[in-house]
């Protein structure tokens, strides 16, 4: 019985979306009846008539090949020596205890090694802390000064871009390309890039990280071992779910600011 | 003359060579073979292998992890543990067995679904035995450190660091418990320079 245009198209369609899922979503390409396939394709070519259906038509051959490379590959991976029962290891993952599973990690790790070194950016960074740090007799008036706590003025706020929208945003994208700039492609520490020469100045420039790590125009890694706060800034912003979902409490005190601005 | 000549030169080579897979110059550890050919020169392949010998006296070695056809020049050789460290070891590397634990269980997810799984699949797995905060936190990690790999439909696979750093067929051997601890991979590993 010949087909309708429509069902021409359904066919071709659901055969597009049957090799995408093997390609994207790990369906067994054996699933897919492909000599079966190809045969209703080369039944209805002949009455194929615009462009659509020709178009159609190609991605249907196109996927189905793709299918068959897959399953070139499923026979390869198969006939490795990497090839183990899923089953099993689905089995031996739920069973085994945390610490047996890091002595599995542990019995087959050659860790990488190497080392740092100055680099030209590590040498612009030392540079740039330098010439910012205040001189001694600065310091020690910076030691003797004592801010109490107080209310933001209206001023305040405008600066900070609060009381507009669009300020706020411009200010964000500013911070972000300067995050861009000094982390030069790759991270930044997250205090060398707050710390400024004030304190009020420092709390500023970490309140806009937060926002900056919250709307996903950069990433935080926290180190705890190293004591390490890393900044990376995104090529663009994404919506980080993952990442967003959990907070990381920072303090900044002036105790703390003082500490960082003498020794970096 | 010439002769010793030659073994100074190779020396020295050896030296250049070892200062270049050690000291990172990149975001990522390793040198491309191109760079090596670069600084090498063409008989790059002879000046690895000598400094292979001499780093295997220190129980390291120089691994290649290829990046495309055998014998491409964006292939990248590394300085790595020629044995593999204890687990008490790996936590002095900054390591936490909950994170060791993570990592084993996502290669093995991705490695038995032939080396490609949906990062939603890993993470349930996943969170039958760790909290979900960890799982992703850990996931975001290893990702960025090379271990797995993204793409843009959420699909995971096996990173760059992994293929240099982790055996994988010990890795699934061992879980399943039918090797013991890398011992075969180690004695031919000694005979030469450990291929990927």
């Amino acid at each position: 019985m010949a087909l309708t245009e429509g069902e021409r198209k359904e066919l071709m369609l659901r055969i597009i979306d049957l090799c995408e899922s093997v390609s994207k979503r790990g369906v067994d390409p054996f699933d897919v009846e492909v000599k079966e396939f190809f045969e209703r394709l080369r039944a209805i070519l002949p009455k194929l008539r615009d462009w659509d259906e020709l178009h159609l038509d190609i991605e249907a051959v196109l996927g189905l090949a793709n299918v068959i490379f897959h399953q070139g590959e499923w026979i390869k991976h198969k006939s490795s020596l990497l090839y183990f029962d899923p089953l099993l290891i689905m089995w031996k993952l739920h069973s085994l205890s945390p610490k047996e599973l890091a002595e599995v990690l542990a019995g087959s790790w050659h860790p990488i090694l190497d080392m740092e070194c100055l680099t030209p950016h590590g040498i612009k960074e030392a540079m740039d802390y330098w010439t910012n740090l205040p001189s001694f007799g600065e310091r020690a008036r910076l030691d003797a000064t004592e801010v109490l706590t107080e209310e933001v003025a209206l001023q305040e706020l405008a600066r900070l871009g609060i009381l507009s929208e669009e300020e706020f945003v411009a200010t964000l994208e500013r911070a972000w390309g300067e995050l861009k700039e000094r982390a030069d492609g790759g991270e930044i520490s997250y205090w060398d890039f707050i710390t400024a020469r004030t304190f009020e100045e420092t709390v500023s420039r970490a309140w806009l990280v937060s926002f900056l790590v919250s709307y996903g125009y950069a990433t935080l890694e926290v180190k705890p071992l190293e004591e390490e706060i890393l900044l990376r800034p995104l090529p663009k912003p994404m919506k980080l779910e993952r990442v967003t979902r959990f907070s990381v409490p920072i303090a900044i005190s002036r105790s703390e600011w003082q500490r960082r601005r003498r020794h970096g | 003359m010439a002769e010793e000549k030659d073994v100074a030169e190779l020396r020295e080579k050896v030296a250049r060579a070892a200062q270049l897979l050690l000291f990172r110059r990149h975001m990522q550890p390793g040198v491309k073979a191109w760079e090596l050919k670069r600084d090498l020169g063409r008989n790059y392949l002879e000046v690895i292998k000598v400094l292979d010998g001499e780093l295997g006296k220190l129980g390291l070695t120089v691994k290649k992890v290829g990046e495309g056809e055998e014998g491409s020049e964006s292939d990248r050789y590394f300085v790595t543990m020629r044995g593999h460290p204890s687990v008490s070891e790996a936590r002095t590397f900054g390591w936490r067995i909950d994170d060791m634990a993570i990592l084993t269980v996502a290669l093995s997810y991705i490695l038995s679904k032939r080396g490609k799984a949906p990062l939603k699949e890993v993470e349930r797995v996943l969170e039958e035995k760790f909290p979900r905060w960890r799982v992703e936190q850990d996931i975001d990690r290893f990702i960025r450190r090379g271990y797995l790999e993204e793409d843009d439909e959420g699909v995971l696979y096996v990173g760059w660091r992994t293929r240099a750093e982790v055996d994988q067929k010990a890795l699934l051997g061992l879980l399943l418990g039918r090797e013991k601890v890398g011992e075969e991979k180690q004695g031919k590993e000694e005979e030469g320079l450990a291929p990927e």
